[in-house]
C-alpha cells in the first residue's frame, strides 16, 4: 500500500513562497521603525508593498509643500509629482531619483528579498546638497509663489547628500532584509511543525488502522475456534452416549451375566466414558460462555443453600481423602439473583478442586458473607461513598484450602483454558484445566468476580464475591 | 522542480541526506561561505538548543542565466533559484525528513569517512530509499552524488578503499571535509550537474529558455565567484557516471 503523499502546499511554503512584506512583519513595527529614521535623518520615509499599496507613511507636510499646495495649480503639479513617485518602478538597479519642481528629490529605492522585488522605499523629499537658489520651475506653477518666501522655505527642507541618503537607505534595507528574514524563518518554521505533525498523524493513523485489521482478523479466527469447538464437541458427545450407555447395560448384565475381569473392564470403559463426556461438557460450556450464547435462568436465590448442598455432595470424596470440609453461612447474607444450577456448579467446581488438592489431614472451608467493596484498600476516601457504598455490599465466598497453594504470578493464568500451574500435576491430580476457566466466567456472567488470596499458614483461598441484586430488579431469564 | 515560463523562472530543489552529525549542515556552512554574497542568500537554519538541525537548513542561490536568441523569439535568460536543504539526520527525525525530501530535483548523500559511521552511513541510505519509495519516487532515476565527508579525520575509510567502492557504483563520489571547506563546491557541482541534464531533458530548457546544458554549469561557478574551471571541479569525482545519466521513465 502505497502512503498518500504529504501536504503538497508545504512545497511551496519553504521551496518557492512569494513573500509579501505585508504578511512578514508588523505594520506598526514597522512604522515605529521607520520613524526612528525620520528622527534621527529628518528625511520622511514611505514604505509600499509590491502591489503599490503604502505599508508605511512617516512623512508629514513640510511648510513649502503646504504652501505649492495652497493654489489650485500648486496642488495639481504637486499631486503629479508625488503620484509619479509612487508609481515609478526602481529599474534593475533598484535605485532612481525622482525629481519635484520645487528643487527637491524623492529617491525610489527597490526592496528585495530572497531575490524577487517585494517592495519599495519612497525617501523625500529632501533637498540635494547641490541645490540653493529656488528653481525656476518652482515659481512657473503660479504667479503668487514668491520668491523669497519659497527660499525661505525651500532652507527648512531637509537637505541632504545623496551619498548620505544611499547609506540611509542601505541601513534601513538592511533592517527590513533581517525582519524580513526572521519573519520567514518563523513562518517557515510553523509550517513545518504543522505538515510534521500531520505527517506523524498519518503515518499513525496508517498504523492503526494495520492493527484494527490485524486484531479484527484475530478476533474472527478466536470465533471460528470456538464455533469449530462446540460442534466437534456437541459431535463427539453424541457416540460418546451410546459407548456410556451400553457399557452400563453391559455392566448391569442386560446382555447376560459377565465375568469378574469382564466386568471390571466394562466398568473401566463405562468410568472413562463419563470422564470424556464431563470434558465435553466443559468444552461445550465454555464455547457457549466465549460466545456469549449461555442462557443463564435468573432467580433471587439463597446462597446459604447452594452451598450446602455441595457439602452434602462432596463430603463422601472429602472424607475419602480425610480432608475435613466444613461450612459457616454468617447471618444476614443476602439473597442472591443466579441461575442456581450453574452456580451449584462454581462451587462443586472449587470445592472439589480444594479437595483434589488438599493432602490428608487438611481441611476446605467454605464460608459466605456479606462484605464491603473488594478492592476498597482506601474505602473511606472513596468519592460518592456515601450515595454508592449501600449498593456496592455484596455476597462473598471464601472457599479456603491448606492445599499447596497457588504462586502469586499464576493467580491470573489459572483461569486461562487449559492452564495448569504445573503441566505435571495434571498427571497426579487430574483434571481438564477447563473447570477454573469455567468457573471465571460464570461467576462473570452473574456479575461477580472471582479471585486468589493466600491462606495462612498455607493454602488457597479462592474468594467468590456476587453482587446484591437490585431490589426493584423484576426476575428475568437473560442471556449472560 | 518549479518552471515559470511566464516569469522566466526555475525553482530547483537539491537535498542534502544522510546519517546524524555526517557534516550536511557543516556543507551549507561552506558553501555559504565559499560563494559570493551577490548569489547567495541568507542560510536558514531550523535547529534546537544543541545545534543539532531540526527541520532542516536552507541555503538560497539565485543566479541569472543569460541564454541565446530562441528560434521562438522572445526574451532569452531566466532566473535560477536554487535551493540547498538539508535533512535532520536523527533518527526520529524520518516524517520530517520525508517532507524535506518531497519534490527534491536531486539528492547529495553525506557520509560520514570513519569506519565506526559505516553502518549508520548504511542504515541512513536505506532510509532514505525508503522515504523516496513512501514519496512514489525511486531512487533510480533521482540524480544523486555521494559524499565521503571528514576525510580530515583519523580511523577513516582509505582513499583506495572509497575509490574501488566508488568505481562498482552508478553515483558519482566525492571525498570532502566539509569544515574544512574541501569538496564542497565539487559535490555541489557534481549534483547541480546531474539535476540539470536531468531537468533538461525533460523539459527542454535549452529549446524552450535558449540555454544550452553546457552553457549552465560555467555560468553558475562565474556568478558563484568560484576560481575553479568546472572541468576541474567535476573531475574530483571518482567512480559513478557524471556524464551518462540512465534515461528516466516518469
Amino acid at each position: 500500500m502505497s502512503a498518500a503523499p504529504p501536504d503538497v502546499r508545504l512545497q511551496d511554503v519553504i521551496l518557492d513562497a512569494r513573500i509579501r512584506l505585508e504578511d512578514l512583519v508588523d505594520p506598526q513595527g514597522l512604522n515605529e521603525l521607520c520613524k526612528t529614521f525620520v528622527a534621527l535623518f529628518g528625511i520622511p520615509v514611505r514604505i509600499y508593498s509590491i502591489d503599490g499599496s503604502l505599508l508605511v507613511d512617516s512623512a508629514s507636510e513640510n511648510e513649502l509643500c503646504a504652501y505649492v499646495n495652497a493654489s489650485a495649480d500648486g496642488r495639481s503639479a504637486c499631486a503629479a509629482v508625488v503620484g509619479g513617485a509612487k508609481s515609478r518602478e526602481p529599474g534593475e538597479a533598484g535605485d532612481i531619483s525622482h525629481p519635484c519642481f520645487t528643487g527637491a528629490v524623492y529617491r525610489i529605492i527597490a526592496l528585495d528579498y530572497d531575490g524577487r522585488r517585494v517592495g519599495r522605499l519612497i525617501i523625500g523629499p529632501f533637498v540635494p546638497s547641490n541645490v540653493s537658489g529656488v528653481p525656476a520651475s518652482l515659481l512657473a506653477i503660479h504667479s503668487s509663489i514668491d520668491k523669497a518666501r519659497a527660499q525661505d522655505l525651500l532652507d527648512k527642507m531637509p537637505r541632504a547628500k545623496s551619498q548620505t541618503v544611499t547609506r540611509i537607505a542601505g541601513h534601513l534595507k538592511s533592517a527590513l532584509d533581517l525582519l524580513l528574514f526572521s519573519g520567514h524563518k518563523a513562518f517557515v518554521t510553523s509550517q513545518m511543525h504543522l505538515a510534521s505533525v500531520r505527517e506523524s498523524y498519518r503515518e499513525l493513523e496508517e498504523k492503526n488502522a494495520r492493527l484494527q485489521e490485524a486484531f479484527d482478523r484475530l478476533k474472527e479466527l478466536d470465533r471460528l475456534k470456538s464455533s469449530f469447538l462446540a460442534t466437534v464437541s456437541h459431535e463427539l458427545r453424541t457416540p460418546l452416549t451410546s459407548i456410556i450407555g451400553y457399557s452400563e447395560m453391559l455392566s448391569e448384565g442386560l446382555a447376560g451375566d459377565l465375568k469378574a475381569e469382564q466386568l471390571e473392564f466394562v466398568r473401566t470403559i463405562h468410568e472413562k466414558g463419563g470422564q470424556l463426556l464431563s470434558l465435553i461438557v466443559g468444552l461445550l460450556d465454555l464455547g457457549k460462555l466465549e460466545s456469549g450464547t449461555m442462557r443463564m435462568k435468573l432467580q433471587i436465590i439463597g446462597v446459604g443453600s447452594v452451598l450446602r448442598e455441595v457439602v452434602s455432595t462432596l463430603t463422601p470424596a472429602a472424607r475419602k481423602r480425610g480432608v475435613k470440609l466444613s461450612l459457616d453461612v454468617a447471618p444476614g447474607v443476602a439473597d442472591v439473583r443466579a441461575d442456581s444450577e450453574r452456580l451449584r456448579q462454581v462451587f462443586l467446581n472449587l470445592v472439589e478442586n480444594a479437595i483434589k488438592f488438599t493432602p490428608a489431614d487438611g481441611e476446605v472451608a467454605l464460608s459466605a458473607r456479606m462484605a464491603p467493596p473488594t478492592d476498597g484498600a482506601s474505602q473511606t476516601e472513596d468519592e460518592g461513598i456515601a450515595l454508592l457504598a449501600p449498593t456496592r455490599e455484596q455476597v462473598e465466598v471464601h472457599v479456603a484450602d491448606t492445599g499447596i497453594g497457588i504462586p502469586v504470578r499464576e493467580r491470573i493464568k489459572v483461569f486461562d483454558a487449559f492452564y495448569q500451574v504445573d503441566s505435571s500435576s495434571t498427571r497426579e491430580y487430574g483434571g481438564t484445566g477447563l473447570g477454573l476457566s469455567i468457573v471465571k466466567r460464570l461467576v462473570e456472567g452473574h456479575g461477580g468476580t472471582i479471585r486468589i488470596q493466600d491462606n495462612e499458614p498455607r493454602g488457597t483461598v479462592f474468594v467468590v464475591t456476587l453482587p446484591r441484586p437490585e431490589p426493584t430488579m423484576a426476575e428475568a431469564t437473560r442471556v449472560a | 522542480m518549479q518552471i515559470n515560463f511566464a516569469g522566466r523562472e526555475i525553482g530547483l530543489k537539491l537535498v542534502y541526506y544522510g546519517p546524524a552529525l555526517s557534516g550536511k549542515t557543516s556543507n551549507l556552512r561552506s558553501l555559504h561561505q565559499l560563494t559570493s554574497e551577490r548569489s547567495r542568500g541568507r542560510l536558514m537554519t531550523l535547529e534546537t538548543k544543541d545545534d543539532r538541525t531540526l527541520f532542516f537548513d536552507m541555503l538560497p542561490l539565485t543566479l541569472r542565466a543569460e541564454g541565446e536568441e530562441r528560434a521562438s523569439g522572445g526574451p532569452p535568460g531566466m532566473t535560477l533559484r536554487i535551493k540547498i536543504f538539508t535533512v535532520p539526520g536523527q533518527v526520529l527525525h524520518s516524517s520530517t525528513r520525508r517532507l524535506v525530501l518531497q519534490g527534491a530535483d536531486g539528492v547529495a548523500f553525506i557520509a560520514d569517512s570513519q569506519i565506526s559511521e559505516t553502518e549508520h552511513n548504511a542504515a541512513s541510505f536505506l532510509d532514505l530509499r525508503n522515504n523516496l519509495k513512501e514519496l512514489g519516487l525511486a531512487i533510480k532515476g533521482l540524480p544523486l552524488v555521494i559524499q565521503f565527508n571528514k576525510r580530515d579525520l583519523d580511523h577513516v575509510r582509505s582513499d583506495a578503499e572509497i575509490d574501488a567502492l566508488a568505481s562498482r557504483g552508478r553515483e558519482p563520489v566525492f571525498k570532502a571535509s566539509a569544515v574544512r571547506g574541501d569538496g564542497v563546491i565539487e559535490t555541489f557541482f557534481g549534483l547541480l550537474h546531474l539535476a540539470w541534464t536531468q531537468l533538461d531533458r525533460e523539459h527542454q530548457l535549452a529549446k524552450m529558455l535558449g540555454i544550452r546544458q553546457e552553457a549552465l554549469l560555467p555560468m553558475a561557478a562565474r556568478q558563484l565567484g568560484l576560481s575553479k574551471d568546472v572541468s576541474v571541479l567535476l573531475s574530483s569525482c571518482v567512480g559513478g557516471r557524471l556524464e551518462r545519466r540512465p534515461q528516466v521513465s516518469s
